[in-house]
């Protein structure tokens, strides 16, 4: 396997995952490309973090009261997941169905909805976006608890069509209306009790109680309806199928996964993958995982073109830098800082600032953002004792008799961190930060050492670099 | 009573989230202690945010809530990290573990500190996160050393004695231990949390018998968290995991489980008084559903069913034949009267 191959493969997983450390890398790369894309879209390896050793730590996040406890649970999953793509999706569902926790006080029901996303974000769209209006947060977060018979709420109806299948132009303000209606009696289970408390934040007696969808019949409008263009006394699940045969539902799901794992922009070339990606909703029964299969398999995923095409959001930076330092392998107070932290990147896990969650892409790097990515990255990969930093210098020294010179250190460095592309101008700095002091010699040598400390400090700086912003 | 007859009498529940104020409440509490004149004394773990409210609260059966002492997060004497048990010696000073300062705590029934012992590491009487302990008849304590997978011996004032364990999920071996119980004869009976057993020793660290496997059916377990034994030699255990307790008899055969049946504690009644608006939904509200397949695992359950325990992790017995349950998620412990 040559440089080539590795270099697709640490592209492969910056995008299916959130990036790969080289001893990953090494054994992904002895599965072959198609075999790893197979393998991360039918992830079989659940191990992660185990809930029950985290909630024996943590009692923020066993009662999973407030949004941080929530969000740094979701971070734990991320960091030690070995089903990355699983977490990945459950990321991409949760952009794209932006819900958020300042409605619902109710952290655990946001949980609950991602783990949805895990468990259905891979199979069919129909079957995804049943379960997404069954969902209590969602219930909550667009209303449908407000949505009665003789009384319609069309917030959900309305973001249904236009935030989360078709997209705006495809559907009628009429349609809406004959969407909401459809959607009546959708709610939770106990709903005066549940979206009261959800109104208000007081001390309850005993902590919160968590949803449960509930249908209630009774409040369900059962006449006839037209819906895009078909008649009949439509549910919502009959809504669901007549969206999901839509093409404009395919362009949609096929845009959105494009641009959230292939390139930010879409040009002529990038259009015709989609275009595929259409073609194999359709083909598949609109499951997503194929549509996914089409886009990584496709030349244009693996060509030079949509390599470091994509800024990395927060969440991808944050976890993949601490994915690399081998950091919160086990439960850490710390934890809910790390949250914090790509929340002042700009993007808070469980509270998207509005219902169309997160400006992507470029947005996501403002000079304020910026500051905080690079300090961030530059302290994690600082950290000499951390197991991944540790298996880097490990490396280093095992694979080298002598004293690295400032131009091997560099090339190894940038191999190790995840086979990194850096432009020469980079790397010239990088080389020259290095000569400053001279060659490196890790022979020997022990966390806390001069030479360890330059190690630590050269994959900081490497992490502070313009393309390590990028996916 | 007919040798292996046990009833559990619902009593009442004692408590309210206090969400880190100050005045009565609870904030995740972990374990309880009753003191030799009937004080009930609860140990609030706390969340970060809530950091300063870690202490021990004072209450009475009949719900006087009297006052707290600690101060909240820190390294001074008063102050603690992680706290995860407590209990009484012979001479009612009150002992806490606290499992992220690997220290020990110790007080009188007052609250007023007395001294302060333990330091990490894996030497004799050092300890990689500390969390339950226990008194036998000679004024001996034993300490679960969690993240050492062994118990630790000592006098009452930290001096080491013995240890055992290791892990593993041999006999006698351990994986992260949590709750210890020490029955009439000074046996001691260890809550093997990752293991999914209790398991029985001498005084000194032979083993003598396990009991329970992994599970959901009567007798097996899922991450016991503390075991309590009656004057009759009964096992009571805090099964976390299940979101249950159980009672096992002295050879560790099935006796009867709880799930849990809170209701409003004195505490909780004044909150509805001040929220009329929460009280006319709750009226009709089912707060024992019956729930989506999705949430079919014990800890879903509770966290949608107000009644049942949520995060049971202590087993405790009064002088006066009582069982205290606490519950970390729901800010209450549960009070049962053995017959």
């Amino acid at each position: 396997m040559g440089l080539r191959d590795t270099k697709l493969m640490a592209h492969l997983l910056r995008r299916a995952g959130f990036g790969a450390t080289h001893i990953e890398l090494e054994d992904y790369l002895q599965k072959g490309y198609e075999a790893t894309v197979e393998s991360l879209l039918y992830p079989t390896d659940s191990d992660h973090m185990p809930e029950d050793i985290i909630r024996r730590y943590h009692v923020d996040q066993s009662e999973l009261r407030q949004y941080d406890a929530a969000a740094a649970n979701w971070m734990y999953r991320m960091i030690t997941s070995k089903s990355p793509l699983e977490e990945k999706i459950a990321l991409f569902w949760h952009s794209l169905f932006a819900t958020g926790y300042s409605k619902l006080n109710q952290a655990r029901s946001l949980l609950n909805q991602i783990d949805m996303f895990r468990q259905n974000g891979l199979g069919r769209f129909d079957t995804l976006l049943l379960e997404l209006s069954r969902d209590p947060a969602m219930i909550i977060w667009l209303d449908n608890d407000q949505n009665h018979r003789d009384a319609i709420n069309e917030n959900y109806g309305r973001e249904l069509l236009e935030l989360f299948s078709m997209g705006i132009g495809n559907y009628t303000e009429e349609d809406i209306k004959e969407c909401a209606r459809a959607f009546t009696g959708w709610t939770l289970g106990n709903v005066e009790y549940m979206a009261m408390r959800a109104s208000k934040d007081s001390i309850w007696p005993y902590g919160r109680i968590a949803w449960h969808f509930g249908y209630r019949p009774e409040d369900h409008d059962d006449g006839e309806k037209t819906f895009l263009g078909e008649t009949g006394n439509f549910n919502g699940e009959d809504i669901i199928d007549i969206i999901s045969k839509n093409d404009a539902s395919a362009r949609f799901v096929a845009t959105r996964l494009f641009q959230f794992f292939a390139a930010d922009e879409i040009d002529d070339e990038g259009e015709k993958v989609v275009e595929k990606m259409m073609e194999s909703y359709f083909e598949s029964g609109y499951e997503i995982r194929s549509i996914i299969r089409t886009l990584f398999n496709s030349d244009y995923f693996k060509s030079g073109k949509a390599r470091y095409a994509r800024v990395k959001c927060p969440v991808e930076q944050v976890i993949g830098t601490i994915r690399l330092a081998g950091s919160y392998q086990k439960p850490d107070l710390g934890v809910n800082e790390v949250a914090s932290q790509a929340f002042y990147m700009g993007q808070g896990l469980l509270i998207p600032p509005t219902v169309e969650g997160w400006h992507e892409g470029a947005e996501w790097i403002d000079s304020g953002a910026l500051v905080e990515r690079v300090n961030f990255a530059a302290n994690e990969l600082r950290k000499t004792k951390e197991s991944g930093v540790r298996s880097i210098i490990d490396r280093m020294s095992v694979q080298n008799g002598h004293a690295l010179t400032p131009n091997e250190i560099v090339d190894l460095s940038l191999d190790l961190l995840g086979s990194v592309d850096v432009g020469e101008n980079t790397r010239t700095a990088l080389v020259q930060h290095v000569r400053e002091k001279g060659d490196v010699d890790l022979r020997n040598t022990s966390p806390g050492d001069e030479s360890e400390r330059r190690v630590g400090e050269l994959l900081s700086l490497i992490a502070s670099s313009p393309e390590f912003q990028m996916a | 009573m007919a040798p292996g007859s046990l009833t559990l009498s619902y009593v009442k529940t004692i408590g309210i989230c206090n969400n880190g104020l100050n005045g009565r409440g609870f904030t995740n509490p972990v374990d309880t202690a009753v003191s030799r004149d009937g004080r009930i004394f609860v140990l609030n773990r706390c969340d970060q945010a809530r950091a300063e409210a870690i202490r021990v609260g004072i209450c009475t059966i009949g719900e006087d809530y009297l006052g707290e002492f600690g101060d909240g997060v820190g390294d001074g004497d008063t102050q603690f990290r992680l706290v995860a048990g407590m209990a009484f010696d012979s001479e009612d000073r009150l002992h806490i573990v606290d499992e992220g300062a690997n220290r020990i705590t110790v007080f009188n029934s007052q609250g007023v500190f007395l001294s302060k012992w333990g330091s990490p590491g894996i030497g004799d009487g050092e300890f990689n996160g500390p969390s339950g302990i226990a008194f036998d008849s000679c004024g001996d304590c034993y300490i679960s050393d969690q993240h050492n997978n062994r118990i630790q011996k000592f006098t009452w004032n930290g001096e080491f004695l013995t240890k055992w364990g290791g892990l593993g999920d041999d006999s006698g071996q351990l994986n992260m231990p949590w709750g210890i119980g020490v029955d009439q004869d000074d046996k001691v009976y260890v809550a093997d949390w990752r293991n999914d057993r209790i398991q029985k020793f001498s005084s000194n660290g032979e083993h003598i018998a396990t009991f329970g496997e992994t599970g959901q059916s009567d007798g097996q377990f899922s991450r016991p968290s503390a075991v309590a034994l009656d004057a009759r030699g009964n096992i009571y255990v805090a099964d976390w995991g299940n979101e249950r307790v159980q009672v096992l008899d002295p050879q560790g055969n099935f006796l009867l489980k709880i799930r849990g049946e809170a209701t409003i504690s004195e505490w909780a009644a004044d909150f509805f008084v001040a929220n009329p608006d929460e009280v006319e939904v709750r009226k009709i509200a089912n707060l024992t559903p019956v729930l989506p397949p999705r949430f079919d695992t014990p800890y879903q359950i509770s966290s949608q069913t107000e009644p049942y325990f949520w995060g049971p992790v202590s087993v405790k017995l009064d002088g006066e034949g009582r069982l205290y349950v606490t519950e970390t998620n729901r800010h209450r412990f549960q009070v049962y009267q053995i017959d």
